[in-house]
């Protein structure tokens, strides 16, 4: 524990703990050693304590330049959850209605077998695989392979449709990049920060107190723009609140005062920007097998600005409830040359009907001030889970991702062939199911056989009231693979038990393009297997043996290596596993022994290679673009039978569903369960005191919870805000399944809701 | 005398109707005004957040200051003027005008604190300042003795150094925090107890890492579910 105390000593110089305070300090010999953190995409470094084969301890790996030996309460807690009680600790498999403790080798046996029957009796698409961006490296991997380059289906999607897709639509229609091209460093050069819909405090709290020191120590100012007031809004200097949807029109009209004050970076939009407008109207996704297709179309920089002259803060300020002035006032932020500005967003822009769009929007006001790519100035897309990029995004566990590239592309899916050592004709070409679609499809009956891995999709899908009864019925066989027991194990038919983070080896990526590599540390309790392994053994069983010849105690390293060679070269060079293994992470394009902390950048990106400053290398012409996106209203709206907005969300304490967090007990005895927040005036109109139950309901269903007000958050007038990690209050089953047309991914904070006393 | 007892046993019925009359009417409106309260639970367990962060413009200060080793509070004296933990404190030194609030008479020494020559000692820091009407709760003690004896027993401080769940880990809250949701107000500066005194006052966020577990939620059990039912 002394290097505990010495590290501590180190970060904070000339600071030495009182005696009193070593009292609870553990002595004798624990074994550390680094691993990403299990919970948010942040991706802080941790160092894990064992003694005796045990974890015991969790401290803040102060090497990591993440965090600097800092982590939140969830972080410093989360191996407790490990010695849970009811752990998923053998397979369990569903006989006359009743789980029968199975060996896992028949348990997979009986899992192959139900795949292989299923192929053969109703196709290669009637059956799916639904996984997660918690899931490894390595398991992302393997599941893709499986199911596109063996099996030969795209029915391959991830939780992380729910909250990161349109951070990649984004990405990808601004730039043809995914990802951000700044790093958390930006942190410490940037005057402002700009957060948008975003209560890092809360949920990113490492990153948000990086931001506190800045601003304590330079000055460096916070700006919360959202539609809840929370204890973000009282540590930033400004809070500016906005009517749920409006941040497209504010957006605009930012960008409006930005071109009407003469503040465009003129060489930079000249040399670097496009502009295109798309389609509008596009819809919300709410009917079955719904479709869309964008179709982009070039504009002129007029034309562009006389779009935007709908948008004049003070137009603007009559719907989104923001004042002209508080419009004008963020507009000379971006648009002074002297300062420079990091906008932050996580949910709220991307879960929205419109998330591609909004994403789209905040980057035209980084690129026609030619704020991007710098230190301290860019645009930030921050992510809900620890690999959401590094699995999700780059292995590419999407219906129509591949490890590089789309399967539409046929040079993306030769080369996934030919790494894969399958044929090219077994990649399909098309795209099948995304997230929603997909446990539609469950509901409807054409996909009768779905395994998920590392999620718990009926906690944590829009609408769950349709989905639970859908993966309940005998059409459907269910297989999950869990650590502990969720509401969507309790609808299986096999489940598998997991093992956790630290009783296997594994790699993450997180948000600023950080990969991080740990070994095991822990034998995980009974027949307790890792993810990828699973699918390994399932896909021998299949038959594929020989495109799965990995072995258990290397796979990791294995598939890694393999992986790598998708991405070889100057814009996505993932770094060598010696040095994963040795740094506490390594940000790609790791290029020549070096990570890039600046995409796009000539100074810092060895991939720029048009001889200018700046090269946005994903666009064939090299350059970015400014899109011409509208205001359009939410799919569903207060009204006079449903008067309230209802917005979900997180608590600090709790991590998305709680199926890990609520088994900590220090977490679950600080925030045992949800409730439902009100504006006092709104709760004072209707009656309602702190802690009476209340009864949410909107046209899908209702929930109870018990009233919070003025506690943790404040909503604006007229909406209502739940946390979702609670299973016993299940608040999804009132949430709405309309998704953002181009993205796919779900709106969790905008429906409609009635309340009235329980 | 037929006549005097007559008028007495008279004036004594009225009285005894008077008597039954007027308490029955009594009952009757105290069941009038009986409003049953409610069963429902108005358990709060989510701390307010204000005040959160109202003193973290000073936390760099805190953090380089230097400790006063001659005049540090220990919390072996700390929770003296407490009539028990969490109770305002009583005002150990004599103070003057009777008639006042308190505000800025007390405000000039508590709300930033400072070292008092004539106390030899820092003066601590009040943790809601905004609350002016300082001696509605905090009284002075201008005697020793008492009434009558008394059977109060003060409930044990919590300790420190043993409100970590696991080892190194960082210490849960062990009190209640209304009204004290600034912890830098009694955790940082030279007032503050030695034993609680936070070695990174910089860091502001403090519930990023601290979270409340104080009696009112120790009764709360460890999460698990209602098992799935298993067959051997």
């Amino acid at each position: 524990m002394l290097s505990a105390m010495t590290a501590a000593a180190t970060m904070f110089p000339g600071i030495l703990f009182a005696d009193e305070q070593e009292k609870g300090l553990p002595s004798g010999d624990i074994d550390w050693k680094k691993a990403p953190c299990r919970f948010c995409g942040v991706g802080c470094g941790v160092l894990i304590g064992t003694e005796n084969g045990k974890a015991v301890a969790v401290k803040g790996d102060p090497k990591s330049s993440v965090n600097k030996g800092l982590l939140c309460v969830k972080g410093y807690h989360q191996i407790m959850c490990i010695q849970s009680k009811d752990r998923l600790t053998h397979a369990l498999v569903k006989k006359n209605g009743q789980y029968v403790k199975t060996p896992i080798n028949e348990a997979l046996d009986i899992v192959a077998n139900k795949m292989k029957e299923t192929i053969q009796k109703h196709g290669k698409d009637s059956v799916a695989m639904y996984t997660s961006g918690q899931s490894t490296i390595p398991e992302g991997y393997v599941a893709s392979k499986l199911m596109k380059g063996a099996i030969g289906t795209n029915n391959l999607d991830c939780n992380a449709r729910l909250c990161m897709a349109s951070a990649v639509t984004g990405f990808l229609t601004s730039f043809g990049a995914d990802e951000p091209m700044g790093c958390y460093e930006d942190i410490d050069h940037a005057d402002y920060f700009i957060t948008w819909g975003n209560n890092m405090a809360e949920m990113h709290p490492v990153l948000f107190s990086r931001m506190l020191e800045q601003k304590n120590r330079r000055g460096a100012k916070i700006i919360d723009f959202a539609t809840r007031t929370t204890r973000s809004s009282t540590a930033s200097d400004r809070s500016i609140l906005f009517e749920p949807q409006t941040d497209l029109a504010v957006a605009n009209a930012i960008c409006y005062e930005i071109i009407n004050n003469g503040w465009v970076n003129r060489s930079f939009v000249e040399k670097h920007c496009n502009f295109s407008k798309g389609l509008t109207n596009m819809g919300y996704g709410l009917e079955d097998n719904y479709k869309f297709k964008d179709k982009p179309q070039k504009i002129d920089f007029e034309a562009y600005k006389k779009f935007l002259n709908d948008y004049t803060p003070e137009k603007v300020a009559k719907y989104s409830k923001v004042s002209a002035k508080d419009i004008k006032y963020l507009a000379s932020i971006y648009g002074d040359p002297n300062k420079k500005v990091v906008s932050y967003w996580c949910m709220g822009m991307n879960q929205h009907t419109r998330g591609t769009w909004m994403n789209n929007l905040v980057y035209n006001i980084h690129l026609l001030t030619g704020k991007i790519s710098q230190p301290g100035n860019g645009p930030f897309s921050l992510t809900g889970q620890p690999s959401a990029c590094g699995t999700a995004r780059e292995v590419g566990t999407f219906t129509h991702k591949l490890p590089k590239g789309v399967v539409m592309n046929e040079k993306h899916r030769r080369l996934a062939a030919k790494i894969w050592k399958v044929p090219y004709e077994n990649i399909p070409s098309k795209p099948t199911y995304h997230a929603t679609e997909m446990f539609r499809a469950v509901d409807r009956g054409d996909i009768k056989f779905i395994w998920t891995q590392v999620t718990n999709p009926l906690v944590s899908l829009p609408k769950t009231g349709r989905y639970r009864p859908g993966m309940e019925k005998e059409s459907c066989f269910v297989v999950v693979s869990d650590v502990f027991p969720t509401p969507t194990s309790d609808v299986a038919d096999v489940i598998l038990p997991a093992s956790w983070h630290i009783e296997k080896s594994g790699l993450y990526g997180n948000s600023e393009r950080r990969t991080q590599h740990w070994d095991k540390m822990v034998d995980g309790p009974g027949e307790t297997t890792p993810d990828a392994w699973m699918t390994i053994e399932v896909a021998k069983r299949l038959g594929y043996g020989d495109l799965f010849p990995y072995s258990e105690e290397n796979h990791v390293e294995e598939i890694y290596n393999e992986y790598r060679q998708f991405h070889e070269g100057a814009k996505h060079g993932m770094a060598p596993l010696e040095v994963l293994k040795k740094e506490s992470g390594a940000i790609w394009p790791y290029v020549n022994g070096k990570s890039t902390q600046w995409r796009f950048n000539a100074k810092y990106d060895p991939a720029c290679s048009n001889g200018e400053d700046f090269h946005f290398y994903g666009k064939p012409d090299g350059k970015a673009v400014i899109w011409q996106r509208p205001y359009e209203p939410a799919a569903e709206s207060p009204d006079k039978e449903y008067p309230f907005w209802l917005n979900t969300g997180r608590v600090i304490e709790h991590w998305h569903t709680g199926s890990m967090t609520r088994r900590i007990p220090v977490l679950h005895k600080a925030m045992p369960s949800a409730y439902v927040e009100f504006h006092p005036e709104d709760a004072k109109a209707l009656g309602i005191r702190d802690g009476e139950n209340i009864k949410v309901t909107s046209r899908r269903g209702s929930c109870i919870l018990p009233a919070s007000i003025n506690k943790r958050g404040l909503p604006t007038k007229g909406q209502v805000f739940v946390p979702f990690f609670d299973e016993n209050m299940l608040i999804n089953d009132v949430t709405l399944d309309a998704f953002c047309p181009i993205s796919k991914e779900p709106d969790y904070k905008k429906c409609a809701v009635k309340v009235e006393k329980a | 005398m037929k006549k005097r007892l007559g008028i007495i046993s008279l004036f004594l019925l009225l009285f005894i109707a008077f008597i039954t009359i007027w308490n029955y009417s009594y009952q009757e409106g105290l069941e009038e005004s009986y409003i049953p309260i409610e069963g429902n639970s108005t358990d709060t367990f989510i701390p307010s957040e204000s005040g959160v962060f109202k003193r973290s413009g000073l936390a760099l200060e805190y953090a380089n200051m230097p400790v006063d080793e001659e005049h540090q509070r220990s919390l072996d004296t700390y929770y003296d003027n407490r009539a028990y933990p969490g109770a305002p404190p009583s005002i150990p030194h004599p103070v003057k005008e009777e008639m006042s609030l308190g505000a800025n008479t007390c405000l000039q020494c508590h709300e930033n604190g400072g070292f008092v020559q004539k106390f030899d000692a820092y003066a601590p820091v009040t943790p809601h300042p905004e609350m002016v009407n300082c001696r509605q709760c905090h009284v002075i003690q201008k005697t020793e003795t008492l009434f009558t004896e008394n059977g109060f027993a003060k409930a044990y401080a919590p300790k420190v150094g043993i409100n970590n769940a696991l080892p190194g880990s960082p210490p849960m809250i062990p009190h209640q925090i209304q009204m004290r949701e600034n912890c830098l107000s009694c955790h940082a500066g030279p007032a503050a107890p030695k034993e609680i005194r936070v070695s990174h006052p910089e860091r502001i966020n403090c519930r990023q890492c601290h979270v409340p577990r104080d009696k009112a939620v120790t009764d709360i059990e460890v999460f698990t579910r209602v098992n799935i039912t298993e067959n051997e």
